[in-house]
């Protein structure tokens, strides 16, 4: 046994899966883009030319970063095998709240950002909890209430919330710019482009670096810290491994339910930030869709946290290429083609994976056995 | 005439277990055989062969002298074998008109269903054998008698003349037993052969014709009930060749570790299932608790590591009422669990082994350090175990699925072990592990009983029973029947007492 | 663990300071003829509306003026919208956005690219805190929805036998966009018939948009204002949630045996709307984004490109009615004195809707 290749064999299998996704998703993508009649390495060649510029990569960072913590907040369910449908009426929800009170205070901004932001991870929370209560109360599946609470947070109080909190279009003007009463200088998180330019050169097309990625990062690291290495985070993998184990473990199924939706939730509140600190109010026309991305992203990042960042890298670079396929002719949907076909052939390769290294790790360790351990009895 | 079955050296092998080995079985048309045996004799393997759904891999089968081999259970249904199974396969939103002639529906011109003929051939199955249910009832809205009615007709309905029927009493309260018999017997008037599953050595007696014990895989005799008693019948289930792992000088103490007084459970469905149970558990000492399973051990289990709560009743661990704890309040007390099905309910399989042994213990040092994990003292402790209860693994990063079961049990042993907890329950702990695995995990037991530790050991293994317990205790039908010493009982009383077949008198 | 962070952080670096170095904006075209970049509003060409409407005007300026072009839409969620006007930039000297959601990005995207013109289809662009144009190279393609409206309103108060119509709205609570149509259809209604029923639902509000692609949920509001309401006439400004309209309209006239009417919004229905329906589209309010898209590529050619609102009302037919079908030949004289008397000024039309 020589542990350093089996360590590095299991680096490989860890690898194997996603870089076979990918390459699956070029051929197929290539296949469909000649079906379509562009070249798919003229096209190809756009998009990482076009990715390599210092803007287009604010672009990247901009767009991954909501994704990023919208998949962290599906990841939280995902782990403890809850599916949480909700983190897009919560983000949200938690948004337009968080844009609300932030203009209706003024504080210094060390005390005012961290306000902004614990409002809407709070909102996030109380809002997804509610379905994790409905769950362990009630015995309704998380699936149907939080695809209810969705309906009702985006057709109902959002859009309530936005006529009631309207700013009477004085924003900075015109019907495009609608939205609540902008947040004071002193509650938005400042962009990064200072920081960057330090390593570069400056910033032009006035792109800006969203300040939210800092949270981003810093979700990130917590998810990771609280799930692998928090006996919270213990409990919570175990109840997603083997719920019946883990209860018999002492580990209470439905405080961790509700837990379990909170955190995601609290997650989830972060996702609207990007947003609303880029512009500084909640527009009547949000972004929307993320919470729904954001599951695509844990999926593709298996749930682990360094995973779901290169997912929502990923996603954002085919978002951000769906422009320049465009303007060299190729049609925008063959991004959200690529996108479904990445899903698909990771799903496929992390089942053929997952197989390989259960194989491999039988044989370990087998190998560990002695040879005349008398033979299992099977019952 | 040729006898309606007929099994001459059936031989079924699975990994590592000879389930049947060469059996014979001779079934005589228009009979009622009962198949006795206990659990893992080979009953359950011997029906599914006979049904088409295992094929033997030895030995001749002949039905109505005709030799025959079922591909499926299509083949013994057209061999004219119809299967009563325990767990009832109907669909609860049809009535039972359509549930009876699902998959075997008349057709009229067009594929339409013929509900008029199907209808018209229902009333006389049911009126020919005195089976008596509405077709037109919804079978959700149905008893679990009348659904079993259901089963039987739905057989009898493909034109079946030797019925199989899988433990059909298992399900049932006593009333419906007797109307089951009652419709058996008719059945049997009509001239169908039934061939059925029990280990309830009084129902046997009364109803079979024939009774054939297996026991081991292997059939050990065929009797008729007149000639036999239901103590000769349970010596014949347990057999009397049996190695004892002696328990070694008593370690009772006087002090009490675990008390249970007047508990009553219930399932899901409200019915109660451990009645009023109470026995006390001393330090030191092994409490056997023996029955035939689905005796309410299981449910007695739950409510011990606090899983399903107490209808009613007190249990009490160390002076402590833990009767309204939580599980993980129960567990930090001192109360260890070994789970009689590891992979369901003691494993997270794709985790490494050191988060396993932190299962169950993970609020404490080694494995925590306040709010975290600690992984290094988790791993250490791991190695412990692995050392100590000679788990044999790569390491202890390696997943719990890549362990044979025996190193898996192993592994739990060890987890609950150096907890020292000062209770353990222990449900079949050496069950489908490895002979050598076996023999250590009693040498675990035995070792923590010497240090105080109270046991409570549940096991359908009477070897493992008779050699680790300091005293029996005979659960049937929820109830505690019967205390017995291990030191002067005899298999034979024992499995009379499991089955009931001894009127449930203490010994 | 601190060492891989490392790593990470001088890969970021690395990677920002190759990008800096690698690209240089391709900047505009050097051809004589102009390029235009269209960017469309989500949905892209095919809408039969506004995307359509604007490919047509910019299919004519090719035509007829000799420009080149490229196009793109969103992404469906619409985040993308500044870096398409950005990459539209890059190879454009003129860029045209479909939709006013475009209106804070193409500001910003325009200030930084000062050499290029852009216009936005369906908002003033003008800059609320100062009142004015964002900068002098915004134009804004605006519309007198409201007096388009207007006519059509008038139209189905004269065609009207049950003294009863409808009026339903996509998306309420858009800054007043859709309640613009709303207070003209009313006023030209009233200006007919004074004592007329006008009944009025919207399909939902703002941020929910839903209620410009939810023909299923036109269609009940819709046949819940035939049947209960006993409208004989209803006017949408509700996109593709008008299809439901048509639908309610046929539906509910073959059910009861009494013809009821749909009017049309943006473009010409009955011409697109499908054979099936065609015969139940009374007319159609015309908004001509494809006249504002041609005319502004033209301005542009010519040297005239103005900054801020360039509204296209009545008096040049940038808003209109349809008379496909030849349903309302009989009134056309009347919708043409009420057209003049708007254009004189003799009417006023209101922009907001009356109770």
């Amino acid at each position: 046994m020589n542990t350093s290749t089996t360590v590095w064999r299991r680096i490989l299998l860890a690898a194997a899966a996603p870089v076979a996704a990918v390459l699956l998703a070029l051929v197929l993508s290539s296949l469909v883009l000649l079906v379509v009649g562009s070249d798919p390495l003229d096209a190809f060649g756009r998009m990482v030319r076009h990715a390599l510029r210092l803007e287009t990569m604010v672009d990247i960072l901009n767009r991954a970063t909501p994704l990023y913590i919208s998949g962290i907040a599906a990841a939280v369910g995902f782990r403890m095998g809850l599916f949480n449908i909700g983190v897009e009426g919560q983000y949200l929800l938690a948004a337009i709240v968080a844009a609300h009170v932030g203009a209706l205070v003024a504080l210094p901004a060390f005390l005012h950002i961290p306000f902004i932001v614990l409002v809407a991870m709070t909102v996030g929370a109380a809002y997804s909890g509610f379905a994790g209560v409905l769950k362990v109360t009630r015995g309704i599946n998380e699936v149907i209430s939080t695809i209810m609470l969705n309906a009702i947070a985006v057709s109902g109080l959002v859009a309530f919330l936005i006529n009631r909190w309207q700013s009477g279009g004085a924003v900075t003007g015109g019907v495009g710019r609608v939205g609540t009463e902008p947040i004071p200088s002193s509650g938005r998180i400042p962009d990064l482009n200072g920081f960057v330019e330090l390593f570069t050169r400056e910033i032009t097309q006035g792109k800006r670096l969203t300040g939210v990625l800092v949270i981003a990062v810093l979700a990130g690291v917590v998810f990771h810290l609280l799930i692998n290495r928090t006996r919270f985070g213990y409990d919570l993998r175990a109840s997603g491994i083997n719920p019946i184990a883990a209860q018999v473990g002492g580990i209470p199924p439905k405080r961790m339910i509700v837990m379990a939706m909170i955190i995601s939730g609290a997650f989830a509140g972060l996702v609207g930030l990007t947003e609303i600190m880029h512009i500084g109010f909640f527009p009547a026309n949000p972004i929307q869709g993320l919470g729904f991305t954001g599951i695509a992203v844990a999926l593709l990042g298996r749930n682990r946290a360094v995973g779901a960042a290169l997912a929502a890298l990923l996603f954002a670079f085919l978002d951000v290429s769906s422009g320049v396929l465009q303007f060299s002719g190729a049609p925008r949907e063959i991004v959200v083609i690529m996108q479904g076909i990445i899903i698909l052939a990771a799903v496929i390769a992390y089942e053929v994976a997952r197989r390989a290294r259960e194989r491999e790790e039988a044989r370990t360790a087998a190998e560990a056995l002695e040879v005349n351990e008398t033979e299992e009895v099977v019952a | 005439m040729a006898a309606a079955i007929e099994l001459i050296g059936i031989t079924k092998r699975f990994p590592g277990v000879v389930a049947n080995d060469s059996v014979n079985l001779v079934v005589e048309e228009g009979e009622i055989h009962a198949i006795c045996g206990e659990n893992g004799a080979g009953k359950s393997t011997l029906m599914k062969i006979l049904y088409g759904m295992i094929q033997p891999d030895e030995g001749v089968m002949r039905v109505e002298g005709q030799e025959v081999r079922f591909a499926s259970p299509l083949d013994a249904i057209a061999a004219g074998i119809g299967m009563v199974h325990q767990h009832f396969m109907l669909a609860d939103q049809l009535t039972v008109l359509e549930n009876v002639i699902l998959g075997a529906e008349p057709t009229r011109s067009g594929g339409r269903i013929d509900f008029d003929s199907a209808e018209q051939e229902f009333r006389r199955v049911a009126e020919a054998y005195g089976l008596v249910v509405d077709p037109d009832d919804l079978v959700e809205e149905l008893e679990v008698g009348e659904r079993q009615r259901v089963e039987i007709i739905k057989v009898l309905f493909r034109g079946a003349r030797i019925l199989i029927l899988d433990e059909p009493t298992a399900v049932l309260v006593p009333h419906e037993v007797e109307e089951l018999f009652r419709n058996m017997r008719e059945l049997k008037e009509e001239g169908s052969t039934l061939l059925f599953i029990d280990h309830k050595l009084d129902e046997v007696l009364a109803i079979a014709d024939t009774i054939t014990v297996l026991r081991d895989g292997k059939t050990v005799a065929t009797v008729k009930p007149e000639e036999v008693t239901a103590h000769d019948l349970a010596e014949l289930m347990v057999g009397s060749d049996l190695p004892t792992p002696e328990a070694g000088e008593s370690t009772v103490r006087d002090e009490i570790a675990l008390e249970v007084a007047d508990l009553t459970v219930q399932d899901e469905d409200e019915r109660e299932v451990v009645h009023s149970v109470s026995f006390q558990v001393h330090k030191g000492e092994v409490l056997g608790i023996a029955g035939v399973e689905g005796n309410g051990q299981a449910e007695l289990i739950e409510a011990l590591i606090g899983i399903t709560p107490a209808a009613s009743g007190r249990i009490s661990m160390d002076g402590t009422d833990i009767t309204n704890l939580s599980v993980r309040a129960r567990r930090e007390l001192g109360l260890g669990y070994i789970p009689q099905d590891r992979h369901r309910e003691g494993l997270l399989l794709p985790s490494p082994l050191w988060e396993n042994a932190a299962l169950g213990h993970q609020t404490k040092p080694p494995y925590a350090k306040g709010i975290w994990i600690d992984r290094k003292g988790a791993r250490e402790r791991t190695e412990e175990i692995v050392a100590e209860f000679d788990v044999r693994t790569p390491g202890v990063d390696t997943p719990a699925h890549a362990l044979s079961g025996g190193n898996q049990q192993k592994l739990i042993v060890g987890r609950e072990m150096v907890a020292e907890p000062s209770v353990l329950i222990a449900g079949h702990p050496t069950r489908g592990i490895d002979v050598g695995a076996q023999a250590a995990v009693w040498d675990d037991i035995r070792e923590a009983r010497r240090a105080g530790m109270a046991t409570l050991l549940v096991s359908a293994d009477l070897d493992e029973l008779i050699g680790l317990s300091d005293r029996i205790v005979v659960m049937l039908r929820g109830r505690l029947v019967a205390t017995l010493d291990p030191k002067s009982v005899t298999p034979r009383e024992l499995g009379a007492h499991m089955t009931g077949a001894n009127g449930g008198a203490d010994a | 663990m601190k060492k891989s962070v490392r790593y990470l952080a001088g890969l970021l670096a690395l990677a920002m300071v190759v990008a800096a170095c690698g690209d240089e904006g391709e900047g505009p075209g050097g051809d004589d003829a102009p390029h235009v970049g269209l960017v469309f509003d989500i949905g892209g060409r095919g809408d039969q509306s506004f995307n359509d409407a604007a490919a047509a005007g910019l299919d004519k300026a090719v035509a007829e003026l000799g420009v080149t072009k490229s196009e793109a839409s969103p992404n469906d969620d619409g985040s993308n919208r500044a870096e398409l006007l950005q990459l539209a930039a890059d190879e454009s000297d003129i860029v045209i956005a479909v939709g006013f959601l475009f209106e804070g990005d193409a500001a910003a995207v325009a200030a930084e690219n000062p050499e290029v013109n852009f216009a936005v289809v369906d908002t003033p662009m003008i800059n609320g805190e100062t009142n004015e144009p964002y900068s002098d190279n915004t134009a804004g393609l605006v519309f007198a929805e409201h007096e388009g409206s207007f006519l059509v309103g008038a139209a189905a108060a004269l065609k009207s036998e049950t003294g009863v119509i409808g009026f339903i709205g996509g998306v309420s609570g858009m800054g007043g966009l859709i309640e613009k149509f709303e207070a003209g259809f009313v006023a030209g209604a009233r200006a007919v018939n004074p004592d007329i029923e006008i009944v009025r639902q919207y399909i939902t509000a703002a941020p929910d948009f839903d209620g410009f692609v939810a023909p299923d949920r036109g269609r009940e509001i819709a046949l819940s204002m035939y049947e209960d309401n006993g409208a004989d006439i209803i006017y949408h400004a509700a996109g593709l949630s008008g299809s439901g309209l048509f639908d309610a309209a046929k539906e509910f006239s073959e059910a009861s045996g009494s013809k009821v009417w749909a009017i049309g919004v943006d473009s010409d229905q009955y011409n697109t709307a499908g054979d099936e329906v065609k015969d139940y589209i009374l007319t159609s309010m015309l908004k001509r984004v494809d006249v504002a898209v041609f005319e502004i590529i033209k301005a542009h050619i010519e040297g005239n490109f103005a900054s801020g609102p360039q509204e296209y009302d009545l008096s040049v037919d940038g808003v209109g009615y349809a008379t496909s079908g030849g349903f309302i030949d009989d009134i056309t004289d009347t919708l043409d004195d009420y057209k003049a008397k708007i254009v004189s000024g003799e009417i006023e039309v209101p922009t907001t809707p009356a109770p």
